[in-house]
C-alpha cells in the first residue's frame, strides 16, 4: 500500500519471526550423521509483539542480546519476511519493499558498512544520492549540514579502508541518512566507538530528529545512549514484550519499586543496623547505600537524619543499568522450541 | 536513469581501477583456451594433410585465440558474490537501497571490462603474432561478435545471479556456478569447435545457450560463420536473455522471503 504523505508513525501488532535452525553434533561422527539427515530445529526469535510509535518519537529498545531486538528492526526495515502478524511503517508493509517505503527509512547497523571499501565516503554519497535520486540543491544541504555537525570535513576524500573506527561510523550515519529518512532504525550505532565519539553521534541523532521530526527506534547497549535519546523505552526479552513506558517508570520498577538512598556518615554504622531503614544495603567506610520504598522516602530520610551523624544524604533512581539487570535476570531466558525434528 | 547509470558505473570503474594488477592476473589465469590452441595446433601438425576437422594450425590459432577474446568479455564472478552476501548478511546494506542490487553487480561487471580491454587487446595481438593467427577481414563481423558478446555476457550474468540466488537455500551455491562453468565450457566449444563432437552432444547443446554466447562469436571472428547464423544466433541469446530474466525474478522474489540477515 502507498501513501503520498507517510505519517512516519509504526504500527505493530503481533508481529513473530521463527528462524530454521540446522544442528550438527560436534566432530566427525557429528558431520557424518548430519550428512545423512540433518536435524532441524525452530527458533522463535520474536513472539509476537505488540507496539505502536507516533510520528517523531524516540523510543530505545532493549533487552539481552538474543533478546529479539535486531530481529524486530530488521522486520521493519524490511530486511525479513515476518513470520506472522502485522507491521506497517509510515503507512507501508515494510516485507514489500517498495520504492517510495525505502525512500522513507534508514536502518543503521552497527559497524556494517554501506560504504564502498576502496573509494573514499564521497563515492558512496554519490551513488545514494543517485539511487534516492535527491536533487542537487537538497544533497548539498544535507552534506553541508552533515560536515558541520559530524566534523567530516577532511575524511571525506580518504579511502574508506583508511579512516578509523570512529570516522568510519560517521560516514556511515550521513550515508545512512544522506536522503532525510522519516523513520530511524538505528542498531547499536555507537558500539565500538570512545567516550567523545559517541557523544557526537548522541548528539547528531537528537538534532536530526528535532530537525527533521524523524521517528527513531533505538538500540544500545550503551544505556547513556538510551537515557540521552529516549523518553519512552521498549524492553524485548526472549521475543516478548516485557515492557514498554517512559524511562522514569521503567526507572521506578527497579529495586522493587524503591529509590537509593546514598549515604555519606561521619561515623561507621554497620550494615545490620542500616538494615532497619531499608534493603539492600551495602556499606563501604563510611559511604553506604540502601533501597528504601518509594512512598516513604521522605520519612525515612528524615529518621536516618535524626538518628545517624550524617554528612550528606542523597536519594536517586536506581540506575537505569541496575533496572535492566534486574529485569533481565528475573526471568530465565530458554529458547522457544516450537518444532523439533 | 541516466544518472544512476553514469554514477554507478563511474563508481564501480574507480573501484575496478583500484584492482587493476589483479584484473590482468585473472585475464592471464583464464587461458585454457590457449593451452587447447596449443594442444590442437600439435595435432594438427601431425595429422595427414596438416588437417583435422578442416582445421590447419593456422586456423586453429584463429579459433581458439577468438574463443580466448570472447571469452575474456564473458568474464562473470557475480555468483560467488551474492553466495558470499547472502551467508555473511552483506546483501542486507543493498536490500535497503531503493535500487535492485543486480544492477550495481552488472555495472560492476561492464565497467571490469573497460579496465580488462587495453591489456586484453596487446596480449591479443602478441599471441596472434606468435601463433599465426589471423581473423576475417570482414569489417561486419567485428560490431556483430560485439553484439553477440553484450548478449552473451548478459545471458552468463543472469543465468550466475540466479544460480548465486540459491545460496538463499543452501549453504553454499559456488557448486552450481562450477558445474554451470563446465557446461559453458564444453558445449561453449572452449575445449575444440563445437563441430568434433559427436552429433548427439551437438544436438543437445543447440538446445542450450552456450554455442551461442561463446562458439558462435569465435566462429565470426574466426570468418567461420554467415551473417545470417550470427542473426539466428543473437535472436536465439535473446531469447535465453529474457527466460533467464524472468527465473531470476521468480528466484528472487521467493529468496528474498528465505534471507535471514545473518548477522546484519
Amino acid at each position: 500500500m502507498t501513501t503520498s504523505q507517510p505519517d512516519a508513525s509504526v504500527h505493530v501488532r503481533d508481529l513473530k519471526k521463527q528462524y530454521a535452525v540446522h544442528e550438527k553434533e560436534p566432530g566427525f561422527m557429528g558431520s557424518l550423521r548430519s550428512f545423512v539427515s540433518r536435524k532441524t530445529k525452530y527458533v522463535e526469535a520474536v513472539g509476537g509483539v505488540s507496539f505502536d510509535l507516533a510520528p517523531g518519537e524516540v523510543v530505545g529498545f532493549l533487552g539481552p542480546n538474543g533478546a529479539g531486538k535486531t530481529t524486530t528492526l530488521k522486520m521493519l526495515s524490511g530486511l525479513l519476511h515476518p513470520s506472522g502478524g502485522v507491521a506497517k511503517v509510515a503507512g507501508f508493509e515494510p516485507r514489500r519493499r517498495e520504492t517510495a517505503f525505502l525512500k522513507q527509512i534508514t536502518l543503521v547497523m552497527g559497524q556494517k558498512q554501506q560504504l564502498i571499501w576502496d573509494l573514499p565516503a564521497l563515492d558512496s554519497f554519490l551513488v545514494n544520492q543517485a539511487i534516492y535520486e535527491i536533487p542537487d540543491e537538497q544533497y548539498r544541504a544535507t552534506m553541508r549540514e552533515f560536515t558541520e555537525v559530524l566534523s567530516l570535513d577532511g575524511i571525506l576524500k580518504k579511502q574508506v579502508r583508511k579512516l578509523s573506527l570512529g570516522e568510519r561510523m560517521k560516514c556511515e550515519l550521513a550515508a545512512a541518512l544522506l536522503h532525510r529518512p522519516r523513520v530511524l532504525f538505528l542498531d547499536e550505532p555507537t558500539i565500538g566507538l570512545d567516550v567523545n565519539m559517541q557523544e557526537a553521534v548522541r548528539a547528531f541523532i537528537r538534532d536530526y530528529n528535532e530537525r527533521y521530526g524523524a521517528t527513531v527506534i533505538l538500540t544500545s547497549h550503551y544505556m547513556a545512549d538510551v537515557t540521552a535519546l529516549a523518553r519512552r523505552i521498549l524492553v524485548i526479552d526472549s521475543g516478548q514484550l516485557v515492557f514498554d513506558g517512559d524511562l522514569a517508570r521503567l526507572a521506578e520498577q527497579g529495586r522493587g519499586g524503591g529509590k537509593t538512598v546514598r549515604l555519606k556518615l561521619r561515623e561507621a554504622v554497620s550494615a545490620a543496623h542500616l538494615a532497619r531503614y531499608g534493603h539492600d544495603v551495602k556499606v563501604d567506610g563510611l559511604s553506604a547505600e540502601l533501597t528504601v520504598p518509594r512512598a516513604e522516602v521522605s520519612a525515612r530520610a528524615a529518621k536516618l537524619l535524626a538518628d545517624l551523624d550524617v554528612a550528606d544524604l542523597t536519594v536517586e533512581d536506581p540506575p537505569i543499568e541496575a533496572v535492566m539487570a534486574e529485569l533481565f535476570g528475573a526471568g530465565e531466558r530458554a529458547e522457544k522450541e516450537v518444532v523439533g525434528g | 536513469m541516466i544518472r544512476k547509470t553514469r554514477v554507478l558505473f563511474a563508481t564501480r570503474f574507480a573501484e575496478m581501477a583500484e584492482y587493476r594488477a589483479e584484473v590482468i592476473i585473472w585475464m592471464l589465469s583464464g587461458t585454457i583456451s590457449l593451452v587447447m590452441m596449443l594442444v590442437w595446433m600439435a595435432q594438427a601438425a601431425a595429422a595427414p594433410g596438416g588437417q583435422i576437422g578442416g582445421y590447419d594450425g593456422s586456423q586453429f590459432a584463429t579459433y581458439f585465440l577468438s574463443v580466448w577474446l570472447v571469452g575474456q568479455l564473458l568474464v562473470v564472478w557475480v555468483g560467488w558474490e551474492l553466495d558470499f552476501m547472502i551467508r555473511q548478511g552483506t546483501l542486507s546494506p543493498k536490500l535497503l537501497r531503493p535500487l535492485d542490487p543486480m544492477w550495481p553487480e552488472y555495472a560492476a561487471h561492464v565497467a571490469e571490462r573497460f579496465v580488462r580491454i587495453g591489456p586484453m587487446l596487446v596480449l591479443l595481438v602478441i599471441f596472434a603474432a606468435l601463433s599465426g593467427a589471423s581473423f576475417t577481414r570482414d569489417l561486419w563481423a567485428y560490431p556483430v561478435t560485439l553484439g553477440l558478446c553484450i548478449l552473451g555476457f548478459t545471458c552468463r550474468f543472469l543465468y550466475e545471479y540466479t544460480l548465486g540466488l540459491l545460496a538463499f537455500w543452501t549453504e553454499s551455491s559456488t557448486s552450481f556456478s562450477e558445474v554451470a562453468w563446465l557446461l559453458y565450457a564444453a558445449l561453449g566449444g572452449l575445449f575444440a569447435p563445437l563441430a568434433f563432437y559427436p552429433q548427439w552432444v551437438q544436438n543437445i547443446a543447440v538446445w542450450t545457450p552456450f554455442p551461442y554466447m561463446l562458439g558462435l562469436p569465435a566462429q565470426v571472428l574466426a570468418g567461420k560463420a554467415t551473417l545470417s547464423q550470427a542473426g539466428s544466433g543473437a535472436l536465439i541469446l535473446f531469447g535465453w536473455v529474457i527466460f533467464f530474466w524472468f527465473v531470476r525474478l521468480l528466484v528472487w522474489r521467493l529468496g528474498l522471503k528465505k534471507y535471514g540477515a545473518v548477522g546484519a
